[in-house]
């Protein structure tokens, strides 16, 4: 049994989709039950994983029994064991949250929203989970075509911004496959471990043309896929005009397990050492990200709705990750590995308490007035996540900041250095223009008072949202100080065990 | 020149490869009708397709089966049959890719009466 875990974790949400996709013609209520099923075994054996990887190490369970160089392997050592459980988590509380939107936003494509929603989640899992480069290629497809299905169901440009999404990641995701090509050409193989040792025969990244273009290949295929500054330009579209709970499972996914792919790429399949051996390539992709975050940041500042607000944060946050995995020590490597999966959970509480505020506002800020009364809850969750994003002490954002900036300084790089300290500053200006509004404008509906002497507030939690969207919400929130807490933990534990010992 | 001309034949098939790569590139970049941007990007998948099925071609290949007559197999006789069978996975993800894009063009096509890109968003914005 616990040999199966890796493929556990990824097999009930196939399972699932095929059972709502055939529930829709013999039993459709009980489709949003078979679903959350789907979703909370994979979260259970994600869990599961991760304890048992943590306490003995890495586990790799062979797809039909096909040892490895042949067979796809799946493989589970402590840094994607952890994001597999993060994954799922994630999925689950976007379930588990967005049902009623689910149900009155697609009343009639039920099964088919609940299929696509366990394949996404099926797909990104999957990418996380393999060890083979190209069953890898095939995974980011099955995520990425599930995900440009349910982002295009929403209001106006939704299906514009998807197809132009499609068209983007896609070409992302073909020059991944021939970066792999490449790859392949030169070592005769698809497995992880296996090409690595051959790349390290080969004599590494330095030793032949075609292995410097396989590495640059997929490099520029993963930047596209993870929309890095001048290839960001889908995301916002895509992210705002989606309906909510896409957005929400999104998000918080696509760009984190593309980040995950980047760390992967450099510790397992070419080692650090090779990866940071091109003085050109690191230049570039550190500049990238300081243009990423000073772009991200201030077009977040000309916004005027929440959730573009979020999606402009977001591409700042891949600046973060880019960078710190080129900034070339281990400082920097730690502090992606760290954000990952802080930037996940943030991702998520925002983007959760967004499609709460949405629902009950609009998500202007112009409505957003006496936010803090009328729904507290959310308001609560709202706070943290942005406080995190800030990067305040006891929440996780702090701590990814912290190690970002001593591998920035390690490395010499203060201008990214900089960037990530005047990205904070302008976090701290987005958030507290939003908890101003929140606490000191009225809200619609009562004028303001005036001179003549105050209207009666809104009673308190007037427009807040039932338990079933706030339960969800406040473990995403609970998880921000959880994950800041035991920052130590996982460096050390996760970070620690993947990342080569001996390096600088 | 003699030496180039014959890197250039031996090569042949990247430069091929690569050519038809970028027609495809341009396709999607410079079109504004959304289903030429479609077909650049059928073709600058395949143009990869290409690049991968001809690394494992061979002049004069058998296919990879035992010989029944000697009972073994010799490797060099067959072209490898891997990058091939890749491509057939690579195939079916292009396909797919085909029809989600189609779809959601027959369903800007229903909601605003055009493929063309930039008259979509002429009347999104006179809206």
């Amino acid at each position: 049994m616990t040999a199966q875990l890796p493929i556990l974790t990824v097999a009930p949400l196939l399972f699932g989709a095929f059972a709502v996709t055939a529930g829709r013609f013999l039993y459709r209520r009980a489709n949003y039950a078979v679903a959350a099923l789907a979703l909370a075994l994979s979260f259970a054996a994600s869990v599961l994983l991760a304890v048992q990887v943590l306490a003995h190490g890495t586990t790799t369970y062979f797809v039909g029994g096909w040892p490895p160089p042949i067979g796809i392997s799946y493989v589970a050592d402590p840094l994607s064991a952890l994001m597999l459980a993060f994954v799922s988590g994630a999925a689950l509380c976007v379930f588990l949250a967005s049902k009623a939107e689910i149900e009155t936003s697609y009343p009639l494509k039920n099964s088919a929203f609940f299929a696509l929603f366990l394949l996404a989640a099926a797909g990104h899992m999957g990418i996380v989970a393999t060890g083979d480069a190209f069953n890898l290629y095939v995974l980011i497809e099955v995520a990425a075509l599930s995900g440009y299905a349910i982002l295009a169901q929403g209001k106006d440009r939704a299906m514009l911004s998807s197809l132009n999404y499609l068209f983007v990641g896609s070409f992302g995701a073909s020059l991944y496959l021939l970066g792999i090509g490449y790859l392949y050409l030169m070592t005769g193989s698809l497995n992880m471990a296996d090409l690595s040792a051959i790349i390290g025969r080969l004599g590494g990244v330095g030793s032949s043309t075609a292995l410097a273009a396989a590495f640059g290949i997929i490099l520029a295929g993963l930047w596209v896929k993870m929309a890095l500054f001048p290839f960001h330009s889908w995301l916002p579209a895509a992210y705002s005009f989606s309906a909510a709970p896409a957005a929400a499972l999104v998000a918080p996914l696509t760009t984190k397990v593309m980040a995950y792919v980047l760390v992967r790429l450099i510790i397992s399949l070419f080692t650090p050492n090779e990866a940071w051996s091109v003085p050109a390539v690191n230049t570039l992709a550190v500049g990238l990200a300081t243009a990423a975050i000073l772009y991200g940041s201030f077009c977040a500042l000309g916004e005027r709705s929440l959730r573009r607000m979020l999606c402009f944060i977001l591409l700042s946050e891949v600046g973060y990750m880019v960078g710190g995995a080129f900034l070339g020590n281990r400082a920097g490597l730690t502090g992606t590995i760290y954000h990952i999966f802080a930037d996940l959970l943030m991702t998520l509480c925002l983007f959760l308490a967004a499609s709460n505020v949405e629902r009950a506002t609009g998500g202007r800020f112009s409505d957003m007035g006496g936010l803090f009364r009328r729904m507290p809850a959310t308001s609560a969750a709202l706070v943290a996540g942005g406080l995190s994003m800030i990067g305040v002490p006891p929440f996780c954002g702090f701590f990814s900041k912290w190690y970002l900036l001593s591998g920035a300084i390690s490395a010499g790089s203060y201008l990214f250095a900089g960037a990530l300290v005047l990205s904070s500053l302008v976090n701290a200006v987005l958030f507290f223009r939003i908890f101003e509004i929140g606490f000191f404008r009225p809200a619609p509906g009562q004028d303001g008072g005036g001179q003549a002497g105050h209207a009666a507030p809104p009673p308190l939690g007037r427009d807040e949202m039932p338990l079933a969207r706030l339960i969800p919400l406040g473990v995403a929130a609970s998880s921000l100080v959880a994950a800041g807490l035991l920052a130590g933990e996982i460096v050390t534990r996760v970070a620690g065990a993947v990342i080569p010992p001996g390096l600088g | 020149m003699g030496g180039l001309l014959a890197g250039f034949a031996d090569a042949f098939h990247y430069y091929a490869y690569f050519a038809i790569m970028m027609i495809g590139l341009f396709a999607m970049i410079a079109k504004t009708n959304l289903l030429k941007k479609c077909i650049g990007l059928g073709i600058f998948q395949t143009a990869i397709m290409l690049f991968y099925v001809s690394m494992g071609a061979k002049t004069g290949a058998d296919i990879p089966i035992v010989n029944p007559a000697t009972g073994t197999a010799d490797p060099a006789a067959y072209a490898n049959p891997l990058p091939q069978v890749l491509m057939l996975t690579a195939i079916v993800v292009s396909v797919a890719t085909l029809g989600v894009a189609l779809a959601l063009i027959q369903n800007i096509h229903r909601d605003s009466g055009s493929i063309e890109e930039d008259e979509i968003l002429r009347r999104l914005r006179d809206e």
